[in-house]
């Protein structure tokens, strides 16, 4: 009964996060509303027993991603958009493809994925499931390929970012 | 708990409803920054959806996705920032309206 409050309660959170995100005109007040829409989905995480994915997401994504997020926005001293939304016909066509993208989403989620029958039930979960060193077993055995490929990547990105931080344009 | 928790669907209803709402930020906002910002909501989205079904399976796989996921969107968020600050740099604008330089 509790999970149900609490689901209810971080999804209309998340959902009302969101839609401020995406429709304030002050781009600080995005980043802050996409922090609660993090934060939500945070507590999500944790009704899901993914406690050190919930920890991460509010370490990594709340906290580095997005005060990288507000510091760019005050480097940048954008002006707030006028309009806000793109104009003319883009604005509805956006609407529009995202209207049918929600309505095939629905339809994945609804029809099982395809699948016949019923669904399968919430399977029991062992003792460890989502604890740190469950993942940090896995994440080094099954999937310490991916991993390392990972670490390249963030690599890249980090020489790719200081390399366009440094360029002198013309 | 056992098989009182809430339902898989209604976690992927959620996701569906968040990444829909990114969709129109992406669709609609002008600003290269708002965009970026949706672009997070969308991953997000797919995390939760991730993440349900790794609870429904009881297998972990999905939550190593989802820290995948994660560091793939740190990398994008470096890179992505980096070319931001270099087009208000030369242009000063973050509108996606007026950065059309591979339109000839």
């Amino acid at each position: 009964m509790g999970e149900a409050i609490l689901f209810t309660l971080f999804s209309l959170s998340a959902v009302a996060f969101a839609l401020g995100m995406v429709f304030r005109r002050n781009a600080v007040h995005c980043a802050l509303h996409l922090v609660g829409v993090l934060l939500s989905l945070s507590g999500m995480f944790v009704l899901l027993h993914a406690q050190f994915i919930a920890a991460i997401q509010i370490l990594v994504y709340a906290g580095a991603i997005m005060v990288l997020f507000l510091f760019v926005v005050m480097l940048l001293n954008v002006k707030g958009e006028t309009p806000l939304l793109t104009p003319g016909a883009a604005k509805g066509f956006g609407f529009f493809f995202a209207f049918i993208a929600f309505v095939e989403l629905l339809w994945i989620v609804v029809s099982q994925g395809g699948t016949e029958g019923e669904p399968a039930p919430l399977q029991a979960l062992p003792p460890n499931f989502g604890s740190p060193a469950e993942i940090g077993r896995i994440l080094y055995t099954t999937w310490l390929f991916p991993f390392e490929v990972t670490s390249i990547l963030l690599m890249i990105a980090v020489v790719g970012a200081v390399v366009l931080a440094k360029r002198k344009f013309a | 708990m056992g098989s009182m928790g809430v339902p898989t669907e209604y976690y992927q209803l959620v996701a569906a409803l968040l990444f829909t709402i990114g969709l129109i930020g992406v669709l609609v906002r002008r600003s290269a920054l708002i965009i970026f910002m949706s672009i997070e909501l969308m991953l997000n989205a797919v995390n939760l959806s991730f993440v349900a079904f790794s609870r429904q399976h009881g297998q972990m796989d999905g939550q190593i996705f989802v820290f995948f996921v994660m560091a793939v969107a740190a990398a994008e968020v470096a890179v992505g920032l980096a070319i931001l600050v270099a087009i208000f740099r030369n242009r000063e604008t973050a509108s996606v309206d007026e950065v059309h330089l591979l339109k000839g």
